[in-house]
Formats: structure tokens, sequence, C-alpha cells
């Protein structure tokens, strides 16, 4: 079972973090909220979502999967108008998603769920935690998306740098330790990283808020943010690329 | 005769020295490659690179201003003065079976005299026309759609204002063709109609894309599509409009090639590094097929004094790629992208599977003029006929290409975006148990793409 009441803006935070890695997802649904875990195409991001029951306006579910088409949602989200809320009910017997926005009833099939096997999430050891203005982060982002398709993210304990090097040209931001929320980092680490992931997650992440980055050298990169007024929270996982030219 | 043509050519080849001194002082050698005399990047009237056959290849003066002949049945739209643009028939002054002029389907394994020599017969009637007016147009265009739609060829007369006259016609992505003369009339003696193409010429509710899909399942030739497709004979009815053949033959190679990728990003992977290879018109290709998901590259490498790098003293190396989803943006290297990726993706649905797959092209000084973007799809889709070398590593594939390529594989890989990522780009499940060395090993997958794995440590 599982029926929902929630706002057009936090269904769409869910919608845009998961656009960004997959296309179709199995949400399970339990007493205490929605979980969505899920790995790129090319194995490269990992993403970890959950909204728990206090993101929604009204909720209710026992243990259930539904198999979404994101694209589908996003059409049910365009029907929203300002102020509307999206009442969703999943029809067991047809295996479908009810959505009710205004007056329009859009009835979703449901993605088979059975080929969809849980990803394992890797027990990472990251030595440095950074957290940080998302905003500072877009810039830097914002600035290297010209000179070149990776961006290196560098800690040490003065602060935090995110470089990017192109052939004749490069990015440099670097944000000291007192323009950094919280920094804790024993000796330098280094990693690089394709900046269309990078940039893809970041305009997802709500502006106003701050960023948790957990690294290591040459380990994956794991960002962690929330959504939906800390309701729910999202952990993102980049692998890095090996600097080897 | 082309023969005797392409020596002349190949002895005069000194005169040109002018034209690439000023070419090389003015710009880079390397726009060539990209712009392959469609863009004129250069900055001048017309492409030096092209031009330079012309001035050698003056068709015979068999033409006259009246012409019977058999049509393989071929037509051609131009795209110049667009949406202003030129259509009508391309007729030889031969009676006889001529279908092969125009079937680039069989042409593989000839050599570029054979080409040239089907090719710079087939005079081209000009007809001014609006794309839009391909319903009141008058009996010109009505005739030339006709012949566009039909199979085998079609015997015919045509009466032209003038004498043709002039030199042949080359371009990056159409085959060459003869001399052209404005059209006055032209009548089809006989035509068989294909009934597929014009059941779906007369539902104009469908729309081009699905018409073409369900064609080129019913097993129509490319070819034939294309001729249809540009003479506006699908599609939506106010939709219709004729479109230049150089434009409509990437359009049918993105359409078929777009329409496959998606059971492909839905098949099963494959479990090996598979290579294929080929060789013609003095171009080597080989395909690298690698257990991942879909992505897609073609790497053409173009040596000094071949068609696309004449003026340069080293090696021009161009790429496009993509990942799992497929571009947005025009390949810049032209329309053998879609027709290359076209090719590998029959191959895929035909035995139904995934993969990711690396192109690699290099093109000697031999390959001297520019023949069409069927040289790519032709040659790819005869490649991945054959059967492949199978290898375990992408390092042991990639070290049996390198038997077969000049350039030495690192300049590959240094151009290459899709084995910079196969080698350097970690995965998530790298990171699940010890590390392993990313991308070198053939992962045990059997997923498709439904979005969500289940990540084995490796």
């Amino acid at each position: 079972m599982f029926k929902a009441k929630v706002r057009p803006e936090v269904l769409k935070e869910v919608v845009d973090v998961v656009s960004t890695t997959v296309d179709e997802t199995k949400i399970t649904a339990t007493k205490t909220g929605i979980s969505i875990k899920a790995v790129d195409p090319a194995h490269v991001a990992m993403i970890d979502l959950t909204l728990s029951k206090g993101g929604f306006e009204e909720y209710k579910a026992d243990d259930v999967a539904l198999g979404v088409d994101m694209d589908k949602i996003k059409e049910v989200l365009r029907l929203a108008k300002p102020g509307d809320m999206i009442y969703m009910e999943h029809d067991e017997e047809r295996n479908r998603l009810v959505f009710k926005v205004g007056n329009i009833t859009r009835k979703m099939s449901l993605v088979d769920t059975t080929g969809m096997s849980e990803p394992k999430v890797p027990n990472l050891n990251l030595p440095v935690k950074i957290v940080v203005k998302t905003d500072e982060i877009r810039q830097g982002i914002r600035a290297s998306e010209s000179v070149s398709d990776h961006i290196a993210l560098v800690a040490n304990p003065e602060g935090f740098e995110m470089i990017s090097e192109g052939d004749t040209d490069s990015v440099n931001l670097k944000l000291g330790k007192d323009l950094l929320e919280e920094l804790k980092c024993k000796e330098e680490t280094r990693s690089l990283f394709p900046l269309d992931y990078f940039s893809s997650i970041f305009k997802t992440i709500s502006t106003a808020s701050v960023v948790t980055m957990h690294m290591g050298s040459d380990y994956p990169v794991k960002l962690e943010f929330s959504i939906a007024n800390e309701k729910g929270a999202v952990v993102y996982l980049l692998a890095p690329r090996i600097e080897s030219e | 005769m082309a023969q005797s043509n392409l020596s002349e050519l190949r002895a005069k080849e000194s005169e040109f020295t002018a034209i690439s001194q000023d070419i090389k002082g003015g710009s880079s050698a390397a726009l060539c490659s990209v712009c392959k005399g469609s863009r004129l990047l250069c900055g001048k009237d017309r492409c030096p690179v092209v031009t330079r056959y012309h001035a050698h290849l003056k068709a015979s003066t068999k033409f006259s201003e009246n012409m019977a002949g058999s049509s393989p049945p071929s037509v051609f739209v131009g795209r110049a003065g667009y949406p202003k643009v030129y259509i009508g028939p391309m007729v030889p002054p031969i009676m006889g079976d001529t279908e092969i002029m125009d079937m680039p389907e069989m042409w593989v394994g000839k050599s570029i005299d054979d080409i040239l020599g089907y090719r710079m017969n087939l005079v081209r009637g000009m007809h001014a026309v609006n794309v839009h007016n391909v319903e009141n147009g008058g009996r010109i265009v009505d005739e030339t759609r006709e012949l566009a739609m039909g199979y085998g060829t079609a015997d015919m007369e045509a009466v032209f204002y003038r004498r043709p006259s002039g030199r042949m016609t080359f371009d990056d992505n159409t085959q060459p063709f003869g001399p052209s003369a404005p059209l006055k009339s032209f009548d089809i003696n006989s035509l068989k109609i294909d009934h597929r193409i014009d059941k779906a010429y007369s539902d104009t509710d469908l729309r081009a894309a699905e018409a073409v899909i369900g064609l080129y399942g019913n097993g129509t030739m490319l070819s034939r599509l294309q001729r249809s497709f540009s003479v506006g004979a699908f599609g939506i009815g106010k939709n219709r409009k004729f479109v230049p053949t150089r434009w409509s033959i990437t359009a049918i190679d993105d359409i078929l090639g777009k329409n496959l990728l998606q059971s492909t990003r839905d098949a099963p992977i494959i479990t090996d590094f598979e290579v294929y290879e080929t060789e013609s018109l003095d171009n080597r290709w080989a395909i690298l097929m690698m257990p991942c998901t879909w992505r897609y590259e073609l790497i053409e490498a173009w040596y000094p004094r071949s068609v696309w790098n004449p003026y340069g003293q080293g090696i021009e190396i161009i790429s496009d790629w993509e990942f799992y989803k497929p571009r947005k943006t025009y390949a810049r290297i032209g329309g053998c992208y879609y027709s290359a990726r076209l090719a590998v993706n029959e191959n895929l649905t035909a035995r139904n599977r995934q993969a990711g797959v690396v192109i690699f092209r290099e093109a000697h000084a031999g390959y001297i003029m520019p023949v069409g973007v069927w040289n790519v799809r032709e040659n790819v889709r005869d490649a991945v006929k054959k059967v492949p070398k199978k290898f375990v590593t992408l390092s042991v594939a990639l070290a049996y290409i390198q038997t077969k390529m000049d350039i030495p594989m690192t300049r590959w890989i240094r151009t290459s975006g899709i084995l910079k990522d196969m080698l350097y780009q970690r995965r998530i499940e790298d990171f699940l148990g010890g590390r392993a060395e990313p991308g070198l090993e053939a992962q045990d997958e059997d997923h498709g793409s439904e979005g969500q794995h289940s990540l084995q440590p490796i």
C-alpha cells in the first residue's frame, strides 16, 4: 500500500536529483518514508536518497517497491499550478501509480522492478570532511566549464581548492579555512573528477544550503546534502578519474 | 576514362602547390578535416580541395540537350539557396541496367575508379522549386517524386535548356555526380513504384520518422528510403517538403540509428572485447566493441595528402563521441558519425546485445577524393559482418588494433573521449572490495540498462 500527498516542489527536488543519474528507478516505500538507491549506466555515480514521512503532507505506506519512469513524473509536475498538491496512490491490482493534480487524474503504468537489484553502497573510509556553501562550489563549476572536462578537488589543513586545467587555460577556486563552514583535514588529499557529473548534481542542490564533502586521495567524493526542508537527505558518490597523462 | 582522368590528376598534383601554400598562409590545415568542404572555414568562396578535381574531371562531350537514358533511378535535391533549391532527376546517357550507379549498398570493394565510372555519367537535371512546394509544383516536381519512389531502372527522356556541361560535383556526404543543366521537361517511359513506399506516401497522417522506421523494418534499402525522404514523400501532409540530398542522408542515418539504439540500450551486454576490421579505398577500419553499457565514438585520422588533410604536414586526428544518452549537438566530424552509428547498431540489434563501441579509421594518402558517407556506413557494416577477434581485456584488444594501425595507440587514446574514460575513470564498484584496476578487465555484467545495477566486486 502506498498513498501520499506531496507538495510539487518537494517531488520536483526528488525527481531532479534522481534524474541526474538514471531515467528509471525503483522507489522503496516503507512506513517511515521512501528511499531510492541508483547507479548511473556508466557506474561512475551513485545516489542514495531518503525522504521521510515528514516530507509529505500526508503519507501512508506498507513495504512496497515502485518502478517509475522519471520523465513521466516530470510530465505530472508540469501540470501542477502554484499552490496545487499532488496526490499519489498505488493501484496494486493493475500495478499503476495514480496521480491527481488539480482536476486531472494521471494513471501511470509502473516499470517492472524484478530486474532492478539493490546496488551495493561501498563502505568508504574518507579522511577529509568539508562543509561548504553550495553557492561557492557552483561558482567554481561555472568558471571551470569552459576550461576543462575535469575538475580536481584538493583539501589540506589550510583550506579547499577546486582546480580545472585545460590545454592553455586554468581555473582555480580557493577557499581558505575561514570561508568554510567546517574543515577536517590532517594531510593534503587530491582527486580528479568528471566535471559534467559534478556539475549536474550541484545544479540540483538548493543554492541557500550547505553541502558536506568527504574526500580521500584517488577515492570517490561523497557529497551529502538535504532536500525538502531537511526532511530528506541525499548521499551522492562520484568515482574519481586517475590522473595518468 | 575515369582511369585516365585520375592519372592525369595525380600527375598534376604539383600544380596545386600554389593553392596549398595560399591556404597554409591563411589558416590552419586542421580546418579541412572538420569542414570537409561543407562550411568553407578557410574563408574562400569555393573549397579548393574539391575544386581541384573539377579542373581535371571535365566530363565528355557526349551529353546533348535531348537525352534518353535509364535512370538508376536517381534524383538530386540541392541545398544552395535553401529554401529555394534545385531538384530534378539524375540520368546517364545510357540505356540498360544502371541501378548500381545509385546504390552505394553495392559499392563495397569497388575502387575509386569504379565509383567515379558509375557517377560521372549521371547528369543532374535542375529545376528551381521552393522546398515547401511538394504538392502543386507542376509536372517536373511530380515526376521527380515518382522517380524517387521507384525501384529498378526507369527509362526516360530529358530535355535541357542547354547542353549539360561542367564538372563533377564532390561532397563529403553525398556521392559524386556528373555535369548538370537546367531542366525543361522530362518523361518517364517505364517506372516500377515500390508499393510499400507508395503506401507511406499516401498516408498523410504518418510521421516521417515512423514511415522511415516502418519501411526499414520491412527491409527497404537505405538508398531508396533516402531518395523518397528527399522528395518529401513522407510525413504529416502539411509538413512535407523537399530535403536536400545531403541532409536527407544524415537524417535517415540518424532516425534509424537512434531508433535501434533504444533496443541496444536495453539489451544484455557482450562478454568479451571484440575487434572487427576491414580495409578499403586506402582506409583502414577497426571497430572495437567493449563489454559495457552503450557509448560510441568515431575517430578519424587523416594522413597528409588524403582528402581532408591535403595541405598538412602531419596527421590530423579528430573524433566525436557520446555516452549512454545520445548526443544532442551535431557531431563536428559530420554525417559519417551517424552513418557508422547506424551500422554498429544494426549489428548489436541483430544479435540482441549491448556494447560500447569505438571506431578507428585511418585514411591514408591513397584516399584522394570524397565519395560520400556511404563509404563509412557500408564499410562498417561490412566489417561487423565478419567474425571478430575476441579479447579478455581492453589492453590486449588495443594492442591487437595497434598491429593493424600505423598511428601509435597513445595518440588514439589522447584523442579519444571514450578510451580515456575506459582507462582512467574509475567505477563505483572498484571501491566495494579491494582496489582493482579499473576499466581494463572485462566486467562480468549481464544486466541491461534499467538504471539500477547490482554491483559485484571484481
